[in-house]
């Protein structure tokens, strides 16, 4: 049979999403289910005096209306052990839960929000982190110093500064490079925060059964669900089950828990089922959006383009708890030295608690504004050393066998370069758009990228099926990047020796499956289909040995092909995996095979941070993009034109699913470069709903051309790197330089407007008429 | 009050209160959940059914202001023998679904729109689908699946 794993295979989700049969989590329920609905904090700072449930208590159909007096005390997080289920006494950002409503109906239990009466003392709003930071800020948590951190191991963080990681092992010659450096460039860039806008709203079903609590949730990363409701409600983990269910978009989002903890609750103390749903404007105001970020950079030059310094110092917004933010505090550290050579390097990164809703996870998490910061500083470092742009670059790019900040070598770095000359071949700089055309400024831009695949745990059972199918137990999720519907599911198939239809996955369940570390930086077709090919290897030689006795062969001289197992280098057929599944039941008992992987961290030096949590980038790939842009000067419209992709993926186990994810992702990142904006004033989020919030629609996007450059990674599935999250890393970047060369002036605040575009036109002119001037 | 539907091509009669949606009573009273309900505002377009034939967001539109239509949606898109129509085998051969929670809309509005343009441009295409969000694909291959369509292949 002919290969699966490199075909463009149909996902095997794809008849069941397309004929409305497939289930998400919205759309699961159980006969006599009760519904629930959050009542929220409506202001973003303020002592709560007072709940006064009385007239919501008397609508029809109102079962119960819990509060943090019902709940326990536990704190609960993801790092930081910081949150309650209900705020008890303080509210720190709009869209706190405060009190949940329990009733027969969706509609009863909306009415019943709308009349629950709070009495909230407002106190003054801590908006952003400039206001965080200052000397007078209130605290919001004044008992920042109680919170237990949930490894043990606490991190450097104070007042408002929930985790600080500085970088900075070589301060002497940091202040030697900038003294004799022929030049010096300094910038500031900014960036909104980005609403991850999956299509599904967060739901949660809950049943409470015998001391145990079953969770349904359509979800990334079940077991953190597991691990936070455990946390809330005060048990072991194991009470507690959560399943899967189809995903309609995570992007992020969906890594931690958020409705799952209240509907567990809420079933145990009615001790009935209970569904609910976020309405999109909750789900817009409480998703932990990609934070909102000031970056500053400073660049010590010498005169013939080297980089001889650089220092970084990025501030994030955490919002008012932390979520995963801690881990993520230390990305400037690795952004900083990963693409081109720094010299000494400084780094120092904040991540700093305001009133507004916890920050958190998007495809890329921090690293789309960093890169953006880097590579339009790049360009700003070349046009004052009067070097081209991409030249510099090419100077300065990091080598195979560089050590990065962190110490850690990447041995293959060389492929950026690669990547820089494949785009070269297609899109040649020298003749990229440079003059304006048909009343048009027009432009060009390029961005360069090294990120990681996640190396989180994952495990696989494989079992031979009595129909010759191969059933697979993981709690890998599907978000709809085709990880499992094509990347596991191909992996396996290929490694059986079965088609990929013959390939039948559960959905997640965290009581059936090994702990799984969710649908996170790329990691699932990489993660857990290494585990899968451990355990293809096991449970191959389970079937070998089953079926030496039925065809009088050696284990050793059997192989698996075309659904059957058969004698190697025999062109005759051999038995079908039917037969061997069958005969093993009334034999040796059902055949499966068992595999576990985690990928091992690489060397890297401890001593080069304080606060690093996350210290290594494991199984980097590497990505070059290149952008065209056309701008209106009269409107500030900008038409991406074209947009050319060069990514190093190790093997493409389905080129279509990969195109896909580079697609959609750049469609991301076209998105968080030009329109996507949660604008926040007072703490109080300005874009409510998908009506405010702009997204791109099909007329916006060109289509993609796309570079794959394959360099398999040694430990992979068939080599694989992961994928799906680097493409959203480079747009801003590589768009924000094409804007600033077509327009002449400096583009240093995503998203890029019309009216930013305009103004920067504008200030540009004022500025060359001013200097033309004596 | 008592409402008349056609769903699918199955005559239903029920007792819907004046407030409900039209996507309320194919999720809520009829079980079919292939229709999507993503912002409950008409941006989205994952509620798009075909109502008489025309693609409409049932989120917005009240059930009894539809009493008495045929109503289509995505359950209703196989031939009567099962198989998938041309463009949902399209977006499963040509990867037009990722999540597939917006597929049932874009499914709709362009069932509708290739009946009234069978041979649409790559821009009639990308402007038929403008009131349709995916978060997903970037488009390109939702594109694609509809020129594989009109390609005449299956």
């Amino acid at each position: 049979m002919s290969a699966v794993v490199g075909e463009p295979a149909e996902r095997t989700d794809g008849i069941a999403k397309v004929t409305g049969e497939a289930i998400y989590g919205v759309d699961y329920g159980e006969t006599g289910m009760l519904h629930a609905r959050l009542v929220r904090s409506p202001v973003a700072s303020g002592t709560l005096r007072e709940i006064d449930a009385s007239d919501a208590e008397q609508i029809p159909g109102v079962r119960r209306v819990l509060t943090a007096a019902d709940a326990p005390t536990d704190r609960a997080g993801w790092v930081l052990r910081e949150q309650l289920l209900f705020a008890a006494d303080r509210v720190r950002y709009e869209g706190e839960p405060v009190a949940l409503v329990v009733a027969d109906t969706v509609e009863a239990a909306q009415a019943a929000a709308r009349a629950i009466q709070l009495k909230i003392e407002p106190a003054p709003v801590v908006g952003d982190i400039e206001a965080a930071l200052a000397d007078d800020a209130p605290l919001i948590h004044p008992d920042w110093q109680s919170y237990e951190p949930v490894s043990g191991a606490d991190h450097p963080r104070y007042g408002n500064v929930a985790a600080e990681v500085v970088a900075d092992t070589d301060p002497e010659g940091f202040e030697r490079a900038f003294a004799q450096a022929a030049k010096i460039v300094e910038d500031e860039f900014s960036a909104p925060r980005q609403y991850q806008a999956y299509l599904e709203p967060k739901s949660a079903v809950a049943r409470f059964e015998g001391g145990k609590y079953t969770v349904h949730t359509a979800h990334q990363y079940p077991f953190n669900v597991r691990d936070r409701i455990a946390q809330y409600l005060g048990v072991r983990p194991s009470a507690v089950r959560v399943v899967g269910h189809h995903i309609g978009g995570g992007f992020g989002a969906k890594l931690d828990a958020a409705l799952e903890p209240y509907a567990a609750f809420a079933a145990e103390k009615l001790r009935r089922l209970v569904k609910i749903v976020n309405d999109r404007t909750e789900d817009m105001l409480t998703c932990p959006c990609r934070e909102n970020a000031i970056v500053r950079l400073r660049t010590a030059l010498s005169a013939d383009g080297d980089i001889l310094a650089r220092e970084l110092v990025c501030l994030m917004d955490n919002g008012a708890y932390s979520g995963e933010m801690p881990w993520l505090a230390g990305l400037p550290v690795h952004v900083l030295g990963q693409v081109y050579r720094t010299g000494v390097p400084r780094v120092v990164g904040k991540l700093v608690y305001t009133n507004t809703a916890p920050t958190g996870a998007f495809r890329g998490v921090g690293g789309t504004y960093l890169y953006f910061a880097v590579e339009r500083h790049m360009d700003n470092c070349a046009r004052r050393l009067g070097i081209d742009r991409r030249a510099f670059r090419l100077r300065n790019l990091i080598r195979s066998g560089d050590a990065v900040v962190n110490g850690q070598v990447l041995e293959d770095a060389d492929i950026l370069a690669e990547a820089f000359d494949r785009i070269e071949e297609i899109a040649p700089w020298g003749e990229r758009p440079t003059s304006s055309s048909n009343g048009k400024l027009r432009g060009a831009g390029v961005a360069a990228v090294t990120w990681m695949t996640n190396p989180g745990a994952g495990s696989v059972v494989l079992k031979l099926n009595e129909d010759g199918t191969t059933g697979v137990v993981t709690a890998g999720t599907e978000n709809g990047s085709g990880a499992i519907a094509m990347g596991v599911t191909q992996i396996v198939a290929e490694a059986m020796g079965v088609r990929s239809e013959d390939v039948v996955v559960l959905m997640p369940d965290t009581d059936a499956a090994g702990y799984d570390g969710g649908s996170q930086g790329s990691r699932t077709t990489h993660v857990v289909g290494r585990a899968a090919l451990i355990a293809a290897e096991e449970l191959t030689q389970k079937i070998f040995d089953v079926a030496a006795d039925l065809l009088e062969s050696s284990p050793s001289d059997l192989e698996l092909r075309d659904g059957e197992v058969a004698v190697k280098g025999v062109r005759q057929s051999g038995i079908p995996l039917a037969t061997v599944g069958a005969t093993a039941t009334f034999t040796v008992g059902p055949l499966t095979g068992t595999g576990s992987y985690a990928t091992p961290a690489p060397a890297f030096n401890p001593g080069c941070a304080t606060g690093l949590l996350f210290p290594v980038f494991p199984t980097p790939s590497y990505h070059v993009h290149y952008a065209e842009v056309e701008v209106d000067p009269d409107t500030g419209q900008v038409d991406v034109v074209r947009y050319v992709v060069a990514q190093e993926v190790g093997k493409a186990i389905n080129p279509a699913g990969v195109r896909g994810q580079i697609q959609g992702g750049v469609t991301q990142g076209l998105g968080y470069a030009l329109y996507e904006n949660v604008q926040i004033v007072d703490g109080r989020y300005q874009e409510r709903r998908l009506e405010t919030y702009r997204l791109p629609l099909a007329p916006d996007i060109p289509d993609v051309e796309i570079i794959l450059l394959e360099h398999p990674e040694a430990a992979g599935p068939y080599g694989a790197r992961g994928v799906a999250e680097p493409p959203v890393l480079p747009v801003a970047a590589a768009v924000g330089n094409a804007i600033a060369d077509a327009i002449g002036a400096p583009i240093t605040r995503i998203p890029f407007t019309p009216a930013d575009v305009l103004t920067a036109l504008h200030d540009a002119r004022e500025g060359s008429v001013a200097a033309a001037q004596p | 009050m008592e409402l008349h539907l056609t769903v699918n091509g199955d005559p239903h009669t029920l007792d819907a209160s004046p407030a409900e949606t039209l996507l309320g009573v194919l999720r809520d009273r009829l079980g079919l959940t292939g229709t999507k309900e993503g912002c409950s505002e008409g941006e989205c377009g994952a509620c798009t059914v075909l109502v008489d034939g025309a693609a409409v967001d049932s989120c917005l539109l009240l059930a009894h202001a539809v009493n008495g239509a045929e109503i289509v949606t995505v359950e209703g898109l196989r031939d009567g023998d099962g198989a998938l129509s041309s463009l949902q085998s399209a977006f499963v051969k040509a990867g037009g679904v990722q999540c597939g929670f917006c597929t049932p809309g874009f499914l709709m509005t362009l069932t509708a729109f290739l009946e009234e343009n069978p041979a649409p441009s790559e821009d009639e295409i990308r402007t038929a689908i403008a009131g349709n969000i995916c978060r997903c694909t970037g488009y390109s291959q939702i594109v694609e699946s509809v020129q594989f369509v009109i390609g005449g292949t299956k």
